[in-house]
């Protein structure tokens, strides 16, 4: 519902505590051509943390994450450092470092699932499959069929039992959502990346799945980095919100603040657009101007060529980067939005 | 007199047979009767597994059906000539939940979208195809440099605009789209359902709508079904239904949107 309430338990996180995961002035590239798309983002997730990225479509943010976690073909690393607890990875050879913990300490739930399940291979084995190589359960053990069907059932699927042993196209397209889900949290990581976890799916199943991740992460200390472009779910399950566009990552902050106090122009406009219970086709305000795609570059803000309170400075300045750890960040040339004290 | 229904399912029910191995789960579609009228925006809501895609598939004619009827615009389908068939499918568009198997990864946009031209819009040129692939393209908000990459190249939200490009290039008279929006975001789906919109009242444009995006369903249905567990269990005017619905399911769902 759209009056909900912010969530509670805003983390006034501790600036001295170690971020689990920890991006500085991380730069992406395409292979391809060497473009830029994603630049100078400089964000952390706090152990625990539920930390949410939101952008217009072709932001940046699946190829951002993608690439960050060892996933995307097609692009690489150019700068930067990212750090997973404490220990900062290598640029060269950053692609294997990273690809050895998905599946263990880091779990990826991508935004196309359809394409991440086996058509020709049971649901169940694919469960038992990660439950093996995450945890080392033996595939055909009872425990491990136990958890498969445990998870299953968590994740809202109908007679889990059965499920476990039919193939991926005997389920409508949420329920193949939902499965790809119970293998991420079937692995049990530290922080889990979902790219639109709950996009296909109806308002029920959306509320089941998002509690599922929350409770995890309260019960079993999971850190989260939730890309959405829903809003309203983010505001009502997120600690922070790290907001991109054109490949910049404009505004960190905390979900608390949203509506509260002053944002970053664009965060705000954002949300000005929700549409609401009452609105009309008409009404749904979009953000005046084209959006501007990632690969804007580093000179000057992203967001310019749409904001009512641009002047020349921003189109000129360099990109400001996060410089504060586990708090708030603006990258307003103008200080819009920014923490003061 | 009453124009006829475009589509008209009458006691319609499907079962999924049982595999060689498994016993299936007890889904079975139906019976449903469900109608769309020339020019209308049916909604179909339910949450996840209660039958909609089954639904969609159905009036595509992807799958087939056990009992009941399918009539579209008077005919039935199970009569279908090879031609009629033909003729059914340049009419009657879907835009798939999942747009990225649905699109050949092999083959650039501008070549997939000229494929569906070129199969029902033969009369053009070359040059004029590929000014309406750009112009579709543009549409839906992508760039004149689009056409010549490949769908991987695309964010999810581009390839699931694509997929609409796409099903729009043959002007269908009817389009069924089975979660069209659901990973745009707010000022894209703006402009999609503008689009859907000049198209329903400048071409009369027919079209089945499943969403669970209830906030998107009132704005752009006419009326809605909402199904739960292969069955109708309300049915009515969009704005009736969403704002003040008689079944206790339909109450669930809506409180339970963000
Ligand atoms: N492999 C690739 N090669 C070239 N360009 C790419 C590639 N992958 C993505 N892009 C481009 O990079 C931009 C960002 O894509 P990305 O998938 O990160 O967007 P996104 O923010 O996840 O959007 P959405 O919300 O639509 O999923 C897009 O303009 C896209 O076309
Ligand atoms: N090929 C199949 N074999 C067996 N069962 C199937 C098959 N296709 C669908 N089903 C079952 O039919 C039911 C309805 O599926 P359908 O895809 O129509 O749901 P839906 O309403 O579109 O759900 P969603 O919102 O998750 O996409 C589900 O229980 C699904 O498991
Ligand atoms: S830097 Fe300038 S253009 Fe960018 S958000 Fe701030 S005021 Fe607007
Ligand atoms: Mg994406
Ligand atoms: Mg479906």
């Amino acid at each position: 519902m759209m009056t909900a309430p912010a969530p509670e338990m805003t983390t006034e996180t501790d600036p001295a505590m170690t971020p689990l995961l920890d991006l500085s002035d991380v730069t992406i590239a395409l292979r391809q051509n060497d473009r830029k798309m994603v630049t100078g983002v400089s964000l952390s997730v706090m152990p625990r943390e539920v930390f949410g990225i939101v952008g217009e479509s072709g932001s940046g943010k699946t190829l951002f994450t993608r690439t960050v976690f060892g996933l995307h073909e097609d692009t690489y690393l150019a700068g930067g450092t990212v750090r997973f607890n404490g220990r900062a990875l290598p640029l060269n050879g950053y692609r294997r470092a990273i690809k050895k913990m998905l599946g263990k300490e880091i779990g990826y739930i991508p935004q196309d699932p359809y394409s991440s399940l086996n058509p020709s291979m049971r649901v169940g084995r694919q469960l038992t499959e990660a439950l093996y190589l995450s945890k080392g359960y033996p595939m055909r053990s009872q425990k491990a069929q136990d958890a498969a069907v445990a998870l299953l059932a968590e994740v809202g699927i109908p007679e889990p039992e059965l499920a476990f042993r039919q193939y991926p196209d005997q389920f409508s397209g949420g329920m193949r959502q939902r499965i790809v889900i119970a293998i991420a949290l079937s692995q049990d990581p530290e922080l889990m990346i979902a790219d639109e976890p709950t996009t296909a799916l109806d308002a029920f199943t959306q509320r089941r799945i998002m509690d599922l991740i929350l409770e995890r992460s309260r019960t079993r200390g999971l850190a989260v980095l939730l890309i959405s472009h829903n809003l309203e779910l983010l505001r009502q399950s997120v600690d922070r919100l790290g907001v991109l566009y054109g490949g910049q990552l404009l505004n960190v902050a905390a979900t608390a603040d949203i509506g509260a106090r002053e944002i970053h122009p664009y965060t705000q406009a954002l949300f000005d657009c929700v549409p609401g219970r009452d609105k009309r086709l008409a009404d749904i305000a979009s953000i005046p101007g084209e959006p501007v795609g990632a690969g804007f570059g580093t000179t000057g803000c992203a967001f310019a060529g749409r904001c009512a309170f641009a002047q020349d400075i921003c189109r000129s300045a360099p990109l400001v980067t996060n410089t504060d750890r586990g708090t708030g960040f603006s990258a307003c040339v103008l200080g819009k939005g920014a923490r003061h004290g | 007199m009453a124009e006829q229904p475009v589509i008209e399912l009458l006691e319609l029910t499907k079962s999924f047979s049982s595999g060689a191995f498994v016993q299936n789960r007890s889904f079975a579609l139906g019976p449903v009767s469900i109608t769309v009228n020339s020019g209308e925006v049916v909604g179909i809501l339910g949450e996840s597994g209660s039958g909609k895609s089954t639904v969609a598939n159905v009036i595509m004619r992807l799958t087939g059906f056990d009992e009941g009827s399918y009539h579209f615009r008077g005919a039935d389908v199970r009569a279908f000539t090879k031609a009629d068939s033909f003729a059914f499918k340049s009419k009657v568009q879907i835009i798939f939940q999942d747009p990225y198997g649905s699109l050949n990864p092999r083959a650039t946009v501008g070549a997939s979208i000229r494929e569906a031209l070129i199969l029902h819009k033969r009369h053009l040129s070359r040059a004029q195809m590929d000014a309406r692939v750009r112009e579709l393209l543009a549409e839906v908000g992508l760039g004149s440099e689009d056409p010549g990459r490949y769908p991987h190249e695309f964010s999810g939200g581009q390839r699931q605009r694509i997929a609409i490009a796409r099903a729009l290039a043959v002007e269908p008279e009817v389009l069924v789209c089975d979660e069209p929006l659901s990973s745009l975001d707010v000022s894209i789906q703006a402009q999609v359902l503008e689009l859907f919109k000049s198209l329903i009242e400048h071409r009369n444009l027919t079209m089945v709508f499943i969403s669970h995006d209830l906030n998107v369903s009132r704005l752009l249905c006419d009326r809605v079904y909402v199904m739960h567990k292969g069955k109708v269990v309300e049915k009515g005017i969009a704005q009736e239904v969403l704002t003040n619905p008689q079944h206790d399911y339909t109450r669930q769902l809506l409180e339970a949107v963000y």
